[in-house]
């Protein structure tokens, strides 16, 4: 237990492992835990900015979906529409063209009702004039013929 | 010399170091020469697990970080163990030493924490187990017929390189050097002096404000060094008494010696790892000291 140049060997060696630990072992460990230490923590900003940016794109994404929706509500609207206008277009001019030929077809049937009572009138007026002459058996002038033709005529 | 085995043989033989030193005669291990011995003495086995367990210490840091070990591969096993270390020596130097970092504080903390932990924790290996080993291996080498090595018990072998004084104090002396060297570089020799000498009396008594901060300024690194070896050697010695119990009593008394001895070893474990707490927090503290420039 006696004070001797232990002491002093021992305090060499100290200064010995001290030096060694301070060049050689301790430096390199604290260099990679203080990179890794750098490169959590970028790694953490990191996902946080994509975290952010992929709300960002969520919203961007949800802005465009509900723009989209409406065009599309629009579209179909405006083409509704349209369809419906065609349709009360075409039943419209179907109509017009109805009635068109039904009034062309209701003057066709009068023309040809007055052409056939023309033509009856015409020929009755005929028999009537015929029968008459024979009736009456003489010859009615020419011009007396005309003129009772055309009396009977605006008579009927 | 087993024959003549008594309690205060076996006491002593494990409380003393295989000495080599300096005689008349020449160099010797002698340990019946001891008394011839002068200064240049060497307590060999102290010195030997205190290197030994150096090197454990250098080889365990630099294995655990060198193969392939860089920021991408994640910290597994030894390395962790290794970086917790560092985190917590880190940790108290950035306590203790503040904001003017020197790259030498942390590494030398860690170094003396880590060291006086292994040495520390040569105290749990049981008593007998190292020195009868030595003994042993110590006379199956050299066989019979040795100047002094007559049998397996005739070499004293030391286990617990902080049961050593020279030790301890070695070391603090070590942290004395350093304290003074960066007393004198970074404050300045002068105001390293005015230190010593203005304090706490003012110019007109210098011989007396040198004397008491002389007193102040050696008490540090022997109760430094003198803290460690108390604990420890302490410590030893109830491992001793506790080992006497079943080895030189009755039976009943030797079974409450087992109990003890794992009472006292599980306690140990915290003064182990106390004692070398307080000597790096005490030499982060010291160094820190030699660091302040400010007047107090």
């Amino acid at each position: 237990m006696d004070i001797n140049a232990t002491l002093i060997a021992q305090a060499v060696v100290m200064i010995v492992f001290v030096a060694i630990c301070w060049r050689y072992i301790y430096p390199p460990i604290l260099s990679v835990m203080q990179e890794r230490e750098k490169k959590i923590s970028d790694g953490l900003e990191a996902a946080k900015k994509a975290d952010d940016s992929l709300e960002e794109a969520k919203l961007a994404f949800d802005k465009e979906l509900n723009k989209a929706k409406e065009d599309a509500a629009e579209i179909l609207e405006k083409a509704n529409a349209r369809a419906s206008k065609i349709v009360s277009d075409a039943s419209s001019k179907a109509d017009l063209e109805a009635e068109k030929i039904m009034a062309s077809a209701s003057i066709a049937v009068e023309n040809e009702t007055n052409k056939a009572k023309e033509e009856l009138r015409q020929q009755m007026s005929e028999i009537i004039i015929d029968t008459t002459q024979k009736i009456l058996g003489e010859e009615i002038s020419k011009e007396k013929h005309e003129e009772i033709l055309k009396k009977a005529a605006e008579e009927l | 010399m087993a024959s003549e085995l008594t309690t205060e043989s076996y006491i002593s033989h494990h409380l003393t170091n295989l000495t080599c030193g300096k005689t008349p005669d020449g160099w010797t291990c002698n340990p019946y020469k001891v008394d011839e011995m002068g200064f240049w003495t060497f307590h060999v086995d102290s010195l030997f697990w205190s290197i030994f367990l150096g090197g454990i210490f250098v080889l365990l840091f630099k294995t655990a970080m060198s193969k392939k070990t860089n920021v991408d591969t994640p910290p597994k096993g030894l390395q962790n163990f290794v970086e917790m270390s560092i985190e917590f020596v880190e940790d108290n130097v950035q306590s203790l030493f503040g904001s003017s970092k020197n790259p030498l504080i942390a590494p030398l903390a860690l170094t003396v924490f880590v060291w006086i932990l292994l040495m520390n924790l040569m105290d749990l290996v049981p008593v007998d187990f190292l020195p009868v080993l030595a003994g042993h291996l110590a006379y199956a080498i050299v066989g019979e017929g040795h100047e002094w090595i007559k049998g397996p018990e005739s070499l004293y072998f030391k286990v617990v390189p902080t049961t050593d004084p020279n030790i301890t104090l070695g070391m603090a002396l070590g942290v004395f050097i350093l304290t003074i060297y960066y007393s004198i570089t970074v404050k300045g020799p002068k105001a390293f002096i005015a230190e010593l000498t203005l304090h706490p009396f003012g110019k007109w008594l210098i011989p007396v404000n040198f004397i008491l901060e002389m007193v102040n300024f050696i008490a540090k690194p022997i109760s430094l060094g003198l803290r460690l070896f108390g604990n420890l050697y302490a410590g030893e010695m109830i491992f001793i008494l506790i080992a006497l119990m079943l080895f030189f009593s009755s039976i009943p008394v030797g079974v409450m010696g087992f109990g003890l001895h794992l009472v006292w070893a599980l306690f140990h474990i915290l003064i182990v790892a106390l004692q070398a707490f307080i000597f790096m927090a005490l030499t982060i503290a010291y160094l820190a000291m030699a660091h302040e420039t400010e007047e107090h």
